[in-house]
């Protein structure tokens, strides 16, 4: 238990116009009961009450799985898309609409296996995104087949004998091509956990947060809440430098072994947005433009 | 894992800290109303009308101390959030499972009320106010009295069935 003891800023400033329960749809969800996606949701809550902006400002994209019922319980605006293709249709939204604050939700199914090959592009293309995965290393909707996160050995519907292969790391996924700010949390903290979401969205460009969000039916039993309590390990306690990328890969090697929390790595000097590239494009190219009445003209001979 | 943000108890105005008690009384509330939503929709419907009266319970603590604050501060704003308070008194959302027997549903109840204990027995020493000091310690007490009623409940309540829980569950064939 933290009594936090901090002087009472938050006090002192007027109360916040958005409290979390602003967030919350009136979809009951449908998870077992247990699932740690019921956790993750209350960190989202949090998260989206301390950004502030109303629900009509901002959009939800997800994949198929459970995990990907997020979006529901959300008043934000919610696409529940297509198995895998969250990403593209959330570059999409925010290429259309710059002003919406999209973010992006799905499991390690939905990321890792059939959406695996759209991360790159999303992390190369930078748009202002967040990324939130429930990683629980299973496909959890599907009733527990194995996953590209299920660790080596699992023996699962689709792994009779045990699995042979060995699992992604989502973490040093990301950070292979470029992420500039990669995250990681659990619902067994989830005050820890809505802090990281909202730092995550704060963030200009690609943000990924992997969520270690327990499957209770289908999942390890080492894989569970009570046991993330127990062996968790925040990074700011290890003195990590998370503007340090080699650093950052040096401990995201510990995914699958140790569970660290926190921020892993943040780009001290975050690249462009595609978007403001985009709007820079914009500007350069309208500099030399020809004025909207010289068009006709060239079209029209003498 | 309870936790508040953002208060610093060495301060605590009796008006904030009758409004924290009542951010925690409806935190609890509103998280037995899911649990009993969660447990209806799972076909679990004794230990889910459980924590429809431990709602009850706890919405009946938030009522008698809101009025006690409208009675002294009327309606002066409060600087206590609920984004302040986390799980002080509401069980920990890990704690339901489907199927659950109503035994198991008290024991969760018991460790949540042990949890609120803990949180106010932490706090009062870092109280300075005296009479913030002596509503933490009704608190405090209440939570013991709670915790003596759900050990009542317990005796009462049927032994387990010596069952092997994973029969029930919907696990891979092959595992
Ligand atoms: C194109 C397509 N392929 C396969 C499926 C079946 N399917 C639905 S969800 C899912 C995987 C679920 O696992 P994950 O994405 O990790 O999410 P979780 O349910 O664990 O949160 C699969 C394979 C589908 N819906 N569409
Ligand atoms: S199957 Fe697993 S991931 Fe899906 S709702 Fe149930 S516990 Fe959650």
């Amino acid at each position: 238990m933290t009594t936090s003891s901090v002087a009472t800023e938050a006090a002192a400033v007027a109360a916040p116009v958005f409290s979390p329960k602003d967030f919350k749809s009136s979809l009951k969800p449908i998870w077992c009961p247990g699932c740690g996606d019921f956790g993750v949701l209350q960190g989202i809550y949090r998260a989206l009450a301390a950004i502030g902006r109303p629900s009509h400002e901002i959009a939800f994209i997800s994949g198929i799985g459970c995990s990907s019922r997020i979006p529901g319980y959300t008043t934000a605006y919610g696409f529940n898309s297509v198995h895998g293709r969250a990403l593209p249709i959330a570059q999409g939204l925010k290429l259309a609409n710059p002003d919406l604050l999209v973010l992006v939700a799905g499991g390690d199914g939905d990321g890792f296996s059939i959406g695996g090959g759209h991360v790159a592009h999303a992390i190369r293309r930078n748009q202002d995104l967040t990324y939130l995965v429930m990683d629980n290393q299973i496909y959890g909707l599907t009733k527990g087949q194995l996953s590209p996160t299920s660790r080596k050995g699992l023996h699962t519907v689709t792994s009779a004998y045990g699995s042979l292969e060995n699992p992604v790391n989502p973490l040093m996924y990301v950070m292979g091509y470029g992420a500039a700010f990669v995250a990681q949390g659990t619902p067994a903290d989830i005050p820890g956990l809505a802090a990281m979401i909202e730092e995550a969205i704060r963030f200009p460009g690609f943000a990924f947060v992997n969520i270690q969000s327990p499957c209770v039916t289908y999942g390890e039993p080492d894989q569970q809440i009570k046991v993330h309590k127990k062996v968790m390990k925040r990074l700011e306690d290890l003195g990590h430098d998370s503007s340090d990328r080699v650093q950052a890969f040096d401990r995201a090697q510990s995914y699958g072994s140790e569970l660290l929390t926190g921020v892993f790595f943040r780009d001290p000097d975050p690249p462009p947005t595609y978007g403001s590239l985009i709007r820079a494009r914009k500007q350069e190219l309208m500099a030399s433009a020809p004025r909207r009445e010289d068009i006709l003209d060239m079209f029209v001979q003498d | 894992m309870s936790s508040t943000t953002g208060i610093d108890f060495s301060t605590l105005s009796l008006r904030d800290a009758l409004d924290l008690a009542v951010l925690i009384e409806e935190e609890a509330r509103d998280r037995y109303e899911e649990f009993a939503e969660q447990l209806e929709l799972h076909h679990t419907p004794e230990a889910a009308k459980f924590f429809r009266e431990m709602a009850g319970n706890e919405e009946k603590h938030r009522s008698q101390l809101a009025a006690r604050r409208r009675i002294s501060f009327g309606g002066e704003a409060s600087t206590v959030t609920r984004a302040m308070i986390f799980d002080v008194e509401a069980p920990d959302y890990d704690e339901a499972r489907a199927f659950m027997t109503v035994r198991s549903a008290l024991e969760a109840a018991m460790r949540a009320e042990e949890k609120a204990y803990d949180f106010f027995a932490a706090a009062i020493p870092n109280v300075q106010d005296d009479e913030v000091r002596s509503l933490f310690e009704e608190l405090r007490d209440e939570e013991t009295e709670h915790k003596r009623m759900v050990a009542e409940q317990l005796e009462k309540a049927p032994a387990d069935p010596e069952i092997d829980e994973e029969a029930f569950g919907d696990d891979p064939v092959s595992h």
